[in-house]
């Protein structure tokens, strides 16, 4: 609601008087009680409140908005410690965007107060800009810490501390602290004992006792009863450095606060010091001022080095390690203590004694659900699982301590579980971590011979299962047949406890159920035998399942003896690989999904409503039959959705975001230009496209699926962002818009680039498919890469057909299935486009 | 006394050694090696990079056996190891002329 005109000005013009009778009344007060000496913590608290009164009655005064507005006392004024001349420090939040009534309110709140003289250092944000630190402001975070709701709404306020208060800004607050400390000791040459000390500023003055409670609040509360000093000595240091800073106010007229010679014979008065001369009762003060300032530069030295670096709710980092804060408190919430051990992998350090102590005491009382018992601990637990060095370490401190089998309950039984065979070196349960460490070792430089398969971990979308299903892998072997059957089904148990989604469940039992399958065939099968391969291929399904093989079946055989693992057997495996991805990657453009295959009658027979058999049938047809290993049914019903009444320059789009990532479905009908065109609108809008598939159907359909990052966060900031997104690919894909004009904007990122890191690969194939010309390419990741190579092709005659894209760390991987005039390119046709392909890529303009 | 020295394809290890067994052969030392002979490797293409893979992982078993039954230990090892195509192995075969038990010292009587 927005105030008449006119109006808005009452305040201004009518309340100065009666603020400013208040202020002075308000301002006689505290100088009676500074003049009997006692301009202390009390006095000091009873001015703040008086100020609290005058903001209450301007709040109440001013317009109301819309939308909540709070006012917040922060600094020393939120310290409730208000001197004469002091600073009003203020932060007045609003709940939206500013407009010209909010502008209007907040005028109408500070107004009245610099008419009356006061000098305020106001502060005005939007609660959403708490989401981001503000990291270049380290004295107004520090305000920050002292807030308190002066007037207005307090669930706003509320927000405000939901928002502010968290370990990560916690850290960052103690961390700048520090350093101001540190500069601030310099400046005054690291010495309390100054003859004209500075009463805030010097070491050992308010300031320093202000620092040694923020990082109490912040790190530790229980430090304040532990500390080196007693706290009644602290707040008799404290009444005392306010009660001469009071005086200086009062005689100086002005925000002075240091203790100067002629002050300190006035200050020595009027705090009653004894002595028949002038330099005696200086003498007198002076040296009750340094023995307050010893306590206090004691208390504050010894509050830094015993505090804990904030690392989680209720979690501190200590010289021991991961710290529960308060004990009691934890001990009863295990869904933080998962917490812990991550941040033991996020800060690199172990979990301390005390915290394993407690898990050990007390973990046998909880039950899975209570480690877990929102999706967002389910998800940290994902996040937890992705291999990072230390995972193994704490993984085996959560086994020693009893924790492992409470979380996971299966693992429970196959702790110590000893199994008699001729290779099998270690228990079950230790067996089972070594396989994480394995992987976990290919992270972090891994030796030269494992590089290659270090490359596939950087690749995975989800390493994190991975691990979950090394951590099951074995856990059938409780019993002594058929393991692996037996750790599907106890596995299964855990999928709905942890929330499990059905895509990441199936997945993860295929691991489990296929682990022996790849050691198998890579070291007892003729692998030179194309079919062996093909039946492997066939059983894999896809890359990425391929590539968690791999590396399961890696770190599984290493993790059996020292011995295991030799290059030999590397090699072997590595061979495997390479032919199975090949035969993946290259032939599976000539397999194609055939009218009434048996493999979709699931397909057909479980239809939702709302498609007919003959609409999925005629969507299929033609496709890739990897079409049908890629998406489950809830997908593909969705695309067959989006192809349904698909006409030429249309396209039909879904988006959503997943994990970190977005996903952007397209379908539409083929046409010259088309990849590269719908790759460039993505590039335009800065996004990088991470992975994907684009497939064409025998009878021009095409369906394209990205994942790609907003690294500038677009589509969640700016609303209707991604309306805007899909008109663009409307207008471009229908011809109406050019893809290159908007491309203009990031054409010095796009073709001013940062030099190669790699070498880029062009290589052309026609061999592994009959009925196209395959081109890899491996180049440096970056902005707008695939509209480029995409858009070569199409200058060049090309059709593309099929694309698979790949990221593998910072190195993009896209292989590109092409004909031209409907077959392969010959041979002068491929070193042409090769040729065009290298120049473009190794920096060379392209005129679009 | 002959020593048998083949080198097989690594899926051949397991019917080599029934075959062997068969014919009352049980001792035998087996190892991962690695090698090319007229096969000389093979260019893999991986990610559109051409790598050589020169060295291929072969088997090698050994075994020491009566000159009465070394040419039957010679013809199971070859027709179990066979699949027809270049790259299934060889078999050396040299002479031996003493063994001995380490356990005991004495001196083998074969």
């Amino acid at each position: 609601m927005s105030d008449p005109a006119g109006t808005s000005q009452g305040p201004l013009r009518q309340q100065p008087a009666t603020f400013s009778t208040q202020l002075d009344e308000a301002r006689r007060e505290l100088r009676d009680d500074i003049l009997r000496g006692h301009g202390g913590r009390a006095a000091l608290a009873r001015f703040s409140d008086r100020l609290d009164t005058m903001v209450r009655q301007i709040f109440t005064a001013a317009p109301r908005t819309e939308q909540p507005i709070a006012v917040v006392a922060i600094g020393g004024y939120g310290r409730r410690q208000l001197c004469l001349h002091s600073d009003i420090d203020l932060l007045v939040l609003f709940a939206g965007h500013l407009g010209a009534d909010e502008e209007q309110a907040l005028r109408a709140i500070l107004h009245p107060l610099w008419d009356v003289g006061l000098v305020i250092g106001h502060q005005v944000r939007e609660i959403d800009e708490f989401e981001r630190l503000e990291v270049d402001n380290p004295e107004f975070l520090m305000a920050l810490v002292d807030a308190r709701p002066v007037a207005g709404d307090r669930g706003l306020y509320d927000r405000f501390e939901s928002a502010f208060h968290h370990a990560g800004t916690h850290a960052h607050v103690v961390g700048a602290l520090n350093a101001l400390i540190d500069e601030r000791y310099a400046f005054f040459n690291s010495t309390l004992y100054q003859l004209e000390p500075e009463v805030k500023e010097s070491p050992g003055a308010l300031r320093d006792l202000t620092a040694a409670r923020w990082i109490a609040a912040l790190t530790d509360p229980s430090l304040l009863r532990r500390g080196v000093e007693d706290s009644s000595r602290i707040e008799e240091a404290e009444d005392f450095l306010l009660r001469v800073r009071s005086i200086l106010h009062l005689e100086s007229k002005r925000n002075q606060n240091q203790l100067t010679h002629q002050l300190q014979e006035i200050a020595a008065d009027v705090l009653g010091y004894p002595g028949a001369f002038p330099q005696q009762r200086v003498e007198r003060l002076m040296s009750d001022y340094f023995r307050h300032a010893r306590i206090v530069t004691r208390s504050l030295t010894w509050m830094r080095k015993a505090a804990p670096t904030p690392a989680g709710v209720n979690l501190g980092k200590t010289s021991d390690g991961i710290k529960f804060i308060d004990m009691r408190q934890a001990a009863v919430q295990p869904a933080t203590w998962l917490a812990a051990f991550q941040a033991t992998v996020d800060h690199s350090c172990p979990v301390a004694d005390s915290a394993l102590s407690l898990m050990r005491q007390y973990a046998e009382r909880f039950r899975v659900e209570d480690f877990f018992p929102t999706p967002a601990h389910r998800t940290a637990l994902l996040r937890f699982l992705k291999p990072a060095p230390g995972l193994y370490s704490r993984l085996s401190e959560m086994h020693d301590c009893g924790l492992l089998g409470r979380m996971f309950p299966p693992f429970q039984a196959i702790t110590y579980r000893v199994v008699r065979d001729f290779f099998h070196k270690y228990t079950v349960d230790e067996h089972t971590l070594l396989t994480i460490r394995n992987l976990e070792r290919l992270v972090a430089h891994p030796p030269p011979d494992r590089e290659r398969f270090s490359s596939l971990l950087q690749d995975l979308r989800e390493p994190e299962l991975l691990v979950l299903s090394l951590l099951l892998h074995d856990v059938g072997k409780w019993r002594d047949d058929d393991h692996h059957v037996e750790s599907v089904r106890m596995a299964r148990e855990m999928f709905g406890r942890i929330g499990l989604s059905q895509e990441a469940r199936e997945t993860v039992e295929f691991l489990i159920a296929n682990h022996l399958a790849m050691s198998q065939v890579a070291f007892r099968r003729d692998t030179e035998d194309p079919e062996i391969v093909r039946r492997f291929a066939e059983l894999v399904g896809v890359e990425e399942r391929l590539k968690m093989l791999c590396l399961m079946t890696l770190a599984d055989v290493e993790a059996v003896s020292t011995e295991t693992l030799t290059p030999w057997r590397a090699e072997l495996l590595w061979r495997l690989y390479v032919d199975t991805y090949n035969h993946l990657t290259l032939g599976y453009g000539d397999e194609r999904i055939e009218p009434n295959q048996p493999g979709n009658n699931a397909l057909l027979a479980n239809h939702p409503p709302d498609l007919a058999e003959a609409d999925i049938s005629r969507f299929l047809e033609g496709l890739p039959r990897r079409y049908l290993r890629l998406f489950d049914n809830d997908a593909i019903y969705r695309h067959v959705r989006l192809a349904r009444d698909i006409h030429p320059d249309e396209v039909h789009l879904w988006m959503e975001q997943r994990g970190d990532a977005w996903e952007l479905t397209v379908v539409t009908l083929d046409k010259p230009f088309l990849f590269s065109n719908i790759s460039g609108v993505l590039s335009s809008f800065g996004m990088d496209i991470l992975r994907g598939h684009a497939m064409t159907s025998s009878n021009g359909l095409v369906l394209d699926v990205f994942q790609f990052a907003d690294a500038e966060r677009f589509l969640e900031l700016n609303p209707g962002a991604k309306e805007q997104m899909f008109s663009v690919l409307n207008d471009v894909v229908s011809g109406k818009a050019s893809v290159t004009e908007r491309l203009r904007g990031r054409e010095r990122s796009l073709f001013n680039r940062r030099p190669m890191r790699v070498k880029p690969v062009v290589h052309a194939d026609n061999t592994s498919s009959k009925r196209y010309t395959i081109i890899d390419i491996i180049a440096d990741d970056e902005l707008g890469l695939l509209y480029r190579i995409s858009r070569v092709m199409s200058q060049n005659g090309c059709d593309v057909d099929l694309v698979l894209i790949t990221t593998e760390g910072r190195r993009a991987i896209d292989v590109f299935h092409i004909t031209k005039g409907g077959r392969k390119l010959s041979s002068t046709e491929q070193t042409e486009l090769s040729a065009h392909l290298q120049h473009v890529l190794e920096g060379g303009y392209e005129a679009a | 006394m002959k020593l048998l020295k083949s080198i097989v394809r690594p899926n051949k290890v397991d019917e080599v050694k029934d075959a062997l067994t068969k014919i009352g052969i049980s001792g035998m030392t087996v190892t991962e090696v690695r090698g090319h002979g007229k096969q000389k490797g093979h260019t893999a293409i991986y990610r559109g990079k051409e790598y050589n893979v020169s060295l291929l992982p072969k088997m090698q078993i050994e075994v020491v056996v009566s000159d009465s039954i070394a040419d039957d230990a010679i013809k199971a090892i070859i027709e179990s190891a066979r699949t027809g195509e270049i790259g299934d192995g060889r078999v050396f075969v040299l002479p031996v002329g003493e063994t001995y038990k380490i356990r005991t010292g004495e001196k083998d009587s074969v």
